[in-house]
């Protein structure tokens, strides 16, 4: 039969845990004076001749007792083993708490003010405030309350209620609570991972306090002696001994500790070499097992217990060996020194080092392989997988001497089990408290933006770069979310400035300051930033991706550049390629060249700078495997440089323009037809003359077709291009201003179909800044003056049509 | 009904755990002094000193055999000092072990005991 959800108030267990809350804290200290204090007294009594010292030293006895009692039992009060009711399950702190009839007002109010409710009010925001407010006045309820803790205790397989349980119940019990926990971030999925990552806590805690059995004084009399490898090596079972490390028995990386224990415990090749990306917690594990090789209580093969591990300093050895031949030496003496200690495990920490010749690294592969092949010294490698791959390729033999561990990246649930356990030094050191949404964040955001290091390494990086983003001591979303948005300059959060919202907002309005017309295009950009910084856009593909059709000098680039100055932070921030540089087959490996070789090439520059704007220039140019290359950066976000790094595209815009089928255009707006009438057609067409294939038009969210300017539009641009005269004239307090009449001719002299507006930006140089120029070197106008250019000075400096069409003509050669 | 609570533990579980305090107590100086380590490896070759093979003409080997000798010696010596002082110190933490047990079983009734010498009136004689 089941325990009774009924609280039984005065059961001996809610007696005691009463009674340890009255005698607890300072009260259990002036107890244990009053005992001392008592028994010296007695003493000094019964010195002097007074009997009644031996009934004060008797006495003394009750206070001593009760203080032993309450170290021993009360203070953590153990839920029995056959409960009967819900008190006796319950975690003590909280029974001593409630009231004899307690509504779930009274056990929200209780469970918060006590330590493991605090857990919850500092790592999920679960404060005493909101679960009072969620919580029921109706003691009716409170039975539902007991019930919920109590069958999810029975779930994770615990012994006692704790508040994590209860606090889990009150929350299920409230009816929108899904909504509520939305709103934190979480859902109770993860209120029940808190539990569990409460009680690994506790039971780490609880094992570091354990004393370790490590062996003594008399451990390593029967081994050698190791002068060299002290020198040059750093002995981490000493540290480990010292307790330099709080916690490296992590449970995700158990089976390769025992495959390590396996691999030396066993008669074959005493060598192991853990193989994986970097980050992967490769070091970690060769920690974790010189830790059970130290501890007597472990169950390992007694050959291995309490042998020490040490990791050779490279940089030490190469500085205490410069010369020719010296350092081979020197590692033999200390290899031999090593084996004759006969308690050695040499562990080489980024073994390439020792296998290649470079800048701090040394080719010791003759020294080397002979002794791995001969397998008697025990020896850990640990190794990138590429490397492992180079250095196999020019040594087959070392590829078969070494018994390979593979160390493959953390998965979601191991990288945030991992997080968890270093988080108690990282907090000690940082001085800061982690939320748990913020551990989630960093895994969410680390994913993505942190390529160097694999997992955990990489959720660990960005976990530790956001401590200095903090916010009264606390780490949360937002700290991890700035960390990444302040060091790769991208924008993560959800727009919640209100400059940043009204920027959003007007994004259209401010695009169409610096450009003219194609509303349509402006409006669909828009509205893909709008989608991505309000959180309602995909998050596995870039913000997004548009095809601009049209002839020169319409706007194509310029919407590009106008949307990396107004949003992306300016110009700059445009990564912009010409594909009609990438003709060849060959040239898709300068599209994905590894940033260090070229930091111009595509995915370098995308690394470097992931929230961007990408223009494609020209894309129709492009040799056909470049555009095939381009299709996943379309679909999924991503490409992959040429060392297999996944590059992110998804915090850019990928615009694509194009010229193909500009003619057509041209003459579908003479005929008076508007792009939405006609752009499936021309599309279809594009597509039936092979210029485009299907399958590339359909990867881009949007295919804008970009319309001819109009004269009344160019007038518009005219007006644009004076003002940024003006704005560079600015900074020495001269103003130009040009004629309706003389801006009509420059319109008129610079419009050219087949150019757009691209030769009005001669016309303007030679007839507005070159006269400004003149003025301002001959002292016609200085600093708050203005220069007047009229229709008659415009027209006399750019003479007949005949001398227009000549800029023409320089400008289309350009 | 607590006071019941406080005999059934101090003489249940209570007596129980300073038991395994005991225990651990003496496991931990076992394992300081290295007691178990010490007796297998009694006559090791102390820190491997001249304990590597040696191959060669017959007074190279005696010679050989001989420092290695002087070495299990030498680490006999240290390891038998070592011994003989853990063995000291074993013993004093037990005694106090069994003090500690015995204490424990009588701490409640030492304000019975008290009062009983108290009524009694004998105190000790200091000179």
């Amino acid at each position: 039969m089941g325990a009774s959800m009924e609280l039984n108030y005065r059961s001996l267990r809610s007696e005691k845990a009463r009674f340890g809350k009255y005698i607890g804290g300072i009260v259990n200290q002036l107890l244990k004076v009053l005992a001392i204090i008592m028994i010296v007294g007695g003493f000094v009594m019964l010195f002097t001749g007074i009997s009644i010292g031996w009934f004060v030293i008797g006495l003394a006895a009750i206070p001593a007792a009760i203080t032993e009692w309450y170290d021993g039992e009360l203070r953590q009060l153990r839920p029995l083993k056959n409960p009967k009711s819900i008190d006796d399950m319950l975690e003590g702190d909280i029974l001593a708490r409630l009231p004899a009839k307690p509504t779930p007002k009274n056990i929200a109010t209780q469970v918060s003010s006590v330590p493991s409710g605090i857990f919850y009010a500092v790592r999920f925001g679960l404060t005493s405030r909101l679960l009072q407010d969620i919580s029921s006045d109706d003691p009716q309820r409170t039975v539902y309350i007991w019930e919920r803790a109590e069958s999810l205790r029975q779930k994770l397989g615990k012994s006692d209620i704790n508040a994590g349980m209860v606090i889990y119940s009150l929350l299920a019990d409230f009816e929108s609570h899904e909504l509520l926990l939305a709103q934190l971030n979480i859902d109770l999925d993860d209120i029940e991972h808190g539990i569990l990552w409460q009680y690994h806590l506790k039971s780490l805690i609880k094992s570091h306090d354990k004393p370790r059995r490590t062996g003594g004084i008399a451990r390593d009399w029967s081994f050698g002696y190791i002068p060299l490898l002290t020198r040059f090596g750093q002995n981490i079972s000493e540290s480990l001994a010292r307790g330099g490390h709080l916690n490296v028995s992590l449970d995700s990386r158990k089976e390769s500790v025992n495959q390590l224990i396996d691999t030396f415990g066993s008669g074959g090749r005493q060598n192991a070499a853990l193989v994986g990306a970097a980050g992967t917690g490769k070091s970690t594990v060769v920690y974790a097992f010189a830790n059970k090789l130290l501890d007597a209580k472990s169950s390992i093969p007694s050959n291995l217990k309490f042998r020490q591990v040490f990791i050779l300093d490279a940089a030490s050895l190469i500085a205490a060996a410069p010369g020719r031949g010296e350092l081979e030496n020197l590692i033999m003496q200390v290899l031999s020194e090593a084996h004759s200690a006969k308690n050695i495990i040499i562990c080489l920490d980024n073994a390439e080092m020792f296998f290649s010749e470079g800048v701090g690294t040394v080719d010791l592969t003759s020294v080397l392989v002979p002794i791995l092949e001969a397998g008697n010294l025990r020896m850990i490698l640990t190794l990138d997988e590429q490397r492992l791959l180079q250095i196999g390729q020019r040594n087959p033999q070392l590829m078969n001497a070494l018994n390979r561990i593979n160390i493959p990246p953390a998965t979601r649930d191991e990288t945030l089990s991992v997080l968890q356990d270093q988080l108690i030094m990282l907090e000690f050191k940082r001085k800061v408290t982690y939320t748990y949404q913020s551990l989630l964040e960093s895994i969410r955001l680390s994913e993505r933006y942190v390529h160097d290091v694999a997992q955990p390494g990489r959720a660990l990086k960005l976990l530790e770069a956001s401590a200095g983003y903090a916010e009264s001591g606390l780490v949360t979303i937002n700290s991890v979310q700035q960390a990444i948005e302040k060091t790769l300059d991208v924008k993560v959060s959800v727009a919640s400035e209100a400059s940043d919202r009204d920027k959003l907002l007007n994004l259209e309005q401010l695009i169409h300051e610096r450009m003219i017309n194609q509303t349509r295009a402006v409006q669909v950009v828009s509205d893909a930033l709008r989608r991505a910084r309000a959180g309602v856009r995909n998050q596995d593909r870039p913000i997004g991706t548009f095809l601009f059709l049209g002839p020169t000098g319409v706007g194509k680039t310029e919407l590009a550049k106008a949307l990396a100055d107004v949003y992306f932070g300016g110009e700059a921030s445009m990564v912009r390629l010409d594909l009609n540089e990438y003709v060849q087959n060959e040239d898709v490996s300068r599209l994905i060249a590894d940033g260090a070789n070229d930091p111009s090439s595509l995915t370098a520059q995308v690394m470097k700078q992931p929230f961007s704007v990408v223009l494609l220039d020209e894309i129709e140019k492009a040799h056909p495997n470049v555009l095939t290359a381009l299709l996943q950066v379309l679909d999924e976000g991503i490409l992959r440089d040429e060392k297999n790094r996944e590059v992110s595209f998804r915090d850019a815009i990928v615009i694509c323009t194009s010229n193909a089928g500009a003619d057509r255009i041209r003459e579908l707006v003479m005929r008076g037809q508007q792009p939405a009438q006609f752009e499936d057609q021309f599309i279809d067409e594009l597509i039936s003359s092979n210029q485009f294939k299907l399958e590339f038009i359909n990867r881009f969210d949007e295919v804008v077709t970009f319309t001819p300017l109009t004269k009344a539009d160019l007038l518009k641009v005219v007006d644009l291009m004076i003002a940024g005269v003006n704005k560079t004239l600015s900074v020495q307090k001269i103003k130009v201003e040009v004629a309706s009449d003389a801006k009509e001719i420059l319109v008129e002299r610079g419009y050219d179909p087949r150019l757009g507006a691209r030769p009005l930006r001669r016309v303007i140089q030679k007839a507005v800044e070159n006269v400004v120029a003149k003025a301002v070197l001959a002292g016609q106008t200085g600093a708050g003056g203005t220069v007047q250019i009229s229709a008659t000075q415009v027209e006399s400096i750019l003479g007949t049509v005949e001398a227009a069409n000549e800029i023409m003509k320089d400008t289309a050669m350009q | 009904m607590l006071v019941v609570g406080f005999f059934s533990w101090w003489y249940g579980v209570g007596y129980k755990e300073r038991f395994l305090l005991v225990r651990e107590r003496l496991a931990s100086t076992l394992d300081y002094f290295s007691i178990g380590l010490l007796l297998k490896t009694l006559f090791a070759p102390y820190k491997q000193i001249s304990a590597g093979k040696v191959r060669g003409p017959l007074p190279v080997i005696l010679r050989a055999w001989v420092d290695r000798s002087i070495s299990r010696i030498i680490g006999a010596i240290v390891r038998i000092i070592v011994l003989v002082m853990g063995i000291i110190v074993i013993t004093a933490v037990i005694a106090i072990g069994i003090i500690t047990l015995l204490l424990w079983a009588i701490v409640p009734l030492a304000p019975l005991a008290g009062l009983l010498l108290y009524m009694w009136g004998w105190v000790p004689a200091w000179s």
